[in-house]
């Protein structure tokens, strides 16, 4: 039996044959700039300075806050710099920068040992030491989603290896080459928090990815294989949750509310080089397509740069007219070739200019078609209404805080309205004032 | 080297409102084709006046109001049209033009134009044709005969005790009085299932509003069977309430209003003054269309019954 | 609310025009739209109405300062109730013909709000040949209103104009104009295209700050 859930889209075009049989290969760059804030939570303060000489591996930056992570040196050398650099859509970003000097020079890992046998208690400080937050996009740092309050119980551990969204094809290989790690994490999860059940969730259009984890899960306490229907957004947590438990996660809650977490498999393969080899988390495999002239699944120390990257393999075929971090559906652009990638980034994706050409926005013909796309069940055409009126209590009463930003309504508008780009707005306004609200 | 920047999604589907409606004008060409082989050249020249009328209508007033032109969208084609199909053959030319300028103007650009009108325009249209000029919308061809230009006028197989008995198989090829588009249930099939196929429209509101007009027939003593094959309904319930505009748009209320066209078709047919009902019942729905959006929500993620209190 | 005083072409002009009771107020629309299925019966229902409006305006008018402010709607309504009976038993004896076919819409004349507004907004606050030449305009501007969208009903709707065929002898009436819908339409599309019009004639009024 295959898992689903209600609603959502099926995209046409998937653009992952370019890459999913492709092994991962290892790229080191020269020059690294590591962002100081790749996790959501206050942004980390740098230990070095311009001049030191780092180890790969070691703590470059401290944590700040309760959402706060160590940020790791992901090549040795000498930091070049500690600026300021614009980032992504949000405002500017401190950033390390670090000559690599090629000597691979580790600092002293602290390997735990197997995952079956290390004391529990030692394995969600362990993560937070490596500095893990979610690789999937969000990057909410692991430790705290997997620090319960007291009240709180976890019953089930989802490992969300869909990989719904277009281009993307990292979790896959990931899936392919590493499956014993990323069962290891899920195990070193599940003991940490008493969890008797551990599913991996994959969508079934990859199916050598699910055998692979059906054979590393064989003979493992309590961790099953699911098998998910290809449709987009099958990996959005609140979809899985759905798809896997049919429980619905409650209107402004999180998972853990009923009993479940949802672990990335990059997450869980990166907890297990935490525990099993003391390993930060510095690298990690990002898929690089579209328009590029080969594209590829690369292992790349956090921080390089996209420049280096495209150069790496082989520039562009035909001029870029617009560059992703992530896939089509949900990608955020990049302001330019300067930026480097982060923990969260699982791929980079360049369309070329015919296909980032913004289309005309023409009138709403009423044809329901995002209705019955939206898998939370709004109905965007109305939000839209009131959100180009900038109606906010209006598109508040309508749910819109809800909207998890899929991108489904827009996918399927035939008049190409731009749906979940104005929620977007609508709901970083609605946060700023309630934000506003409690200041005052 | 300068690259964008845009909001995600940065991939789009491949159909365009145009696309939706050239759909349904593909949808649409069976029936047309099935009225000009039954009806011959008369309900061509309806068609081409209707079709016509319409889109020239759209063009100009988009022009003199110094609007954006969208006929392009082809939205005025699928309108005259359908507005076409729904008339009968023998209707004057003058009084197509009429119904299919008032259709564009009063009943969908006074009102805002595409996805702003509240009325279905070709029904509109038809309902206007039918106050206004009863005796030429009431009068059909029986083509039972040899040739057209023999036939004679008479009644719909629906009109009271005077109507002759037709076969099923005949009230299914179409060989009957009626206007050009709805007497051929062959070729409205074969619209519905490209337009299911292309999934130009979703199922619910043809296949509902069928089995509500079956059921209707049946809990109000007629033959259910003859009820559907007869007159307009199964064309109002595939190209006229499948209207995107004016036809609810959460799944529940349109079930709702697919349950309302079929009941209220037969509510009419039984009671009413009129023979027919399927234009007043699919009007009547589209104006209820905004109060079952409102009423009939769909049901959203995570909104269930606790942690309500949460919220507050 | 205290008005200026103005002059008497101004206070007619400005039932006529300005505040034409149909098309600028929107009030009395249930007759405007009932009875003006042709011209002959928009002038008829025009008529009566205006000399009610005349007539109750200066009786008002006249007993403004006696009739005390608690029971004025009443009063005016008496008052206004003995011209509709008046006009009533007139058009019986005279004008059999208008008399049928305006109905029911005759004695409705006594709720119609365009005479309870001027008799309460206008003629109890005003003397009483201002009052006079208040309902005169009002009454006009009403008559005029109401022949317009009866000629274009019957122009339409029956190929007559005030009962002659102008329309030639090939024209099939649009029957849709006599009814009831079509007097909304015909009635929605004229508010229109007067807004319109007004809309034009005004622009360079309102970007001198004035409000209308």
């Amino acid at each position: 039996m295959k898992f689903t859930f209600k609603r959502g889209v099926h995209l046409s075009y998937g653009g992952k044959s370019a890459t999913s049989v492709l092994p991962v290969r290892e790229y080191v760059t020269d020059y690294v700039k590591i962002p100081m804030s790749m996790h959501i939570g206050a942004p980390s303060e740098p230990c070095v300075k311009k001049g030191d000489l780092v180890k790969i591996g070691q703590v470059i930056a401290t944590p700040v806050g309760p959402l706060g992570l160590p940020v790791h040196a992901s090549v040795s050398g000498e930091v070049t710099a500690v600026e300021k650099i614009p980032y992504l859509m949000k405002d500017p970003v401190t950033v390390v920068s670090i000559k690599n000097d090629f000597k691979e020079e580790w600092v002293d890992l602290n390997p735990l040992g197997s995952v079956e046998s290390v004391d529990p208690s030692m394995i969600i400080p362990a993560i937070r030491d490596a500095g893990i937050c979610g690789m999937g996009g969000a990057s909410f740092p692991t430790h705290v989603k997997l620090s319960l309050k007291p009240n709180q119980k976890c019953d089930v551990i989802i490992v969300n290896g869909a990989e719904c969204e277009t281009h993307l094809t990292a979790d896959h290989r990931l899936m392919l080459e590493y499956p014993r790690r990323i069962v290891d994490g899920l195990r070193a999860a599940m003991r940490a928090l008493n969890v008797e059940n551990g599913v991996i969730a994959i969508e079934d259009n990859k199916p050598d990815a699910i055998e692979a984890m059906k054979r590393a899960a064989s003979g493992r306490d309590g961790v099953s294989v699911c098998e998910l229907r290809t449709k987009y957004p099958q990996g959005g947590e609140k979809q899985l949750i759905e798809a896997v438990t049919k429980k619905q996660v409650p209107s402004g809650g999180l998972p853990i509310d009923i009993g479940v977490i949802v672990l990335n498999v990059g997450t869980c393969a990166a907890i297990a080089d935490a525990i099993i080899d003391g390993m930060p988390l510095i690298k990690r495999i990002t898929t690089i397509t579209g328009c590029v002239r080969h594209p590829a699944n690369l292992m790349l120390p956090v921080g390089t740069i996209v420049e280096d990257i495209i150069g790496f393999l082989g520039g562009f075929p035909e001029e870029p007219g617009k560059i992703t971090f992530g896939g089509a559906m949900t990608g955020l652009c990049i302001p330019n070739m300067q930026i480097p990638m982060m923990k969260s980034t699982n791929g980079i994706v360049v369309f070329n200019e015919r296909e980032a050409m913004s289309m005309e926005e023409g009138p709403c013909i009423r044809c329901a078609k995002c209705v019955h796309a939206c898998p939370i069940g709004l109905n965007p055409y109305r939000i839209k209404v009131e959100a180009d009126a900038d109606r906010l209590d209006a598109a508040k009463k309508l749910n819109v805080m809800d909207c998890m930003l899929c991108g489904c309504c827009s996918y399927v508008c035939p008049s190409r309205r731009w749906l979940s780009a104005s929620f977007k707005i609508v709901k970083e306004k609605l946060i700023r004032q309630a934000k506003g609200g409690q200041k005052a | 080297m300068s690259i964008r920047l845009s909001s995600a999604p940065h991939i789009r589907t491949g159909a365009s409102t145009q696309s939706l409606m050239l759909n349904v004008v593909i949808a649409l060409m069976p029936c047309v084709a099935a009225g000009v082989y039954l009806f011959e050249m008369n309900a061509l020249a309806v068609l081409c006046m209707s079709t016509g009328t319409a889109v020239l209508m759209e063009y100009l007033w988009q022009k003199l109001m110094k609007i954006p032109v969208r006929v392009g969208d082809c939205s005025a084609l699928v309108t005259g049209i359908i507005l076409g199909l729904t008339l009968p053959p023998t209707l004057p030319w003058w009084a197509t033009m009429v119904a299919s300028a008032f259709a564009i103007i009063i009943v969908k650009q006074l009102f805002g134009g595409i996805g702003d009108n509240f009325l279905n325009p070709a029904l509109t249209a038809r309902a206007v044709l039918l106050a206004s000029w009863p005796a030429h919308m009431t009068t059909f061809v029986d083509i039972s005969r040899e040739h057209v230009a023999d036939a004679v006028s008479m009644a719909t197989p629906l009109s009271g005790e005077n109507a002759v008995e037709y076969t099923w198989m005949q009230l299914f090829q179409g060989a009957i009085p009626g206007s050009i588009g709805e007497t051929c249930k062959a070729a409205i099939l074969v619209g519905l299932a490209y337009l299911l196929i292309t999934k130009t429209i979703s199922w619910r509101i043809p296949v509902i509003t069928m089995l509500s007009a079956f059921v209707s027939a049946f809990i109000l003593g007629m033959d259910p069977v003859e009820s559907v094959l007869t007159g307009g309904i199964l064309f109002g319930a595939v190209f006229m309430a499948t209207d995107y505009t004016t036809s609810p748009m959460n799944a529940s209320a349109q079930y709702a209003y697919s349950v309302g066209i079929g009941f209220l078709t037969m509510l009419i047919r039984r009671f009413g003054a009129y023979p027919e009902g399927v234009t007043y019942a699919i009007l009547l729905m589209n104006i209820l269309t905004p109060l079952l959006d409102k009423y009939l929500p769909n049901k959203i993620y995570g909104h269930g019954k606790k942690k309500e209190a949460n919220q507050a | 609310m205290i008005k200026e005083r103005k002059s008497l072409g101004k206070i007619f002009l400005n039932g006529v025009i300005t505040e034409n009771p149909t098309f600028r107020l929107v009030l009395g629309a249930c007759p405007t739209l009932a009875v003006t299925t042709s011209a002959v019966n928009g002038i008829g229902m025009g008529a009566a109405a205006t000399f009610v409006l005349v007539g109750s305006n200066v009786v008002v008018s006249m007993l403004r300062k006696f009739i005390p402010d608690n029971v004025r709607i009443p009063a005016f309504i008496v008052i206004i109730c003995t011209f509709v009976t008046m006009v009533q038993l007139f058009m019986q004896a005279y004008l059999p013909s208008l008399y049928e076919s305006l109905g029911i819409f005759i004695p409705l004349i006594v709720v119609n709000c365009i005479i309870l507004a001027r008799a309460e907004a206008f003629a109890s606050k005003n003397p009483v040949l201002a009052s006079a030449v208040d309902g005169l305009g009002m009454g006009v501007g009403f008559t005029l209103a109401l022949t317009l969208i009866g000629m274009i009903r019957e122009l339409i709707g029956s190929g007559t104009l005030f009962g002659l065929n102008v329309m030639g002898a090939g024209y099939e009436p649009m029957l849709l104009f006599v009814l009831a819908s079509g007097g909304f339409l015909t009635f929605g599309i004229l508010l229109g295209v007067i807004n319109a019009i007004t809309a034009y004639f005004q622009r360079d009024k309102h970007s001198e700050g004035g409000r209308a």
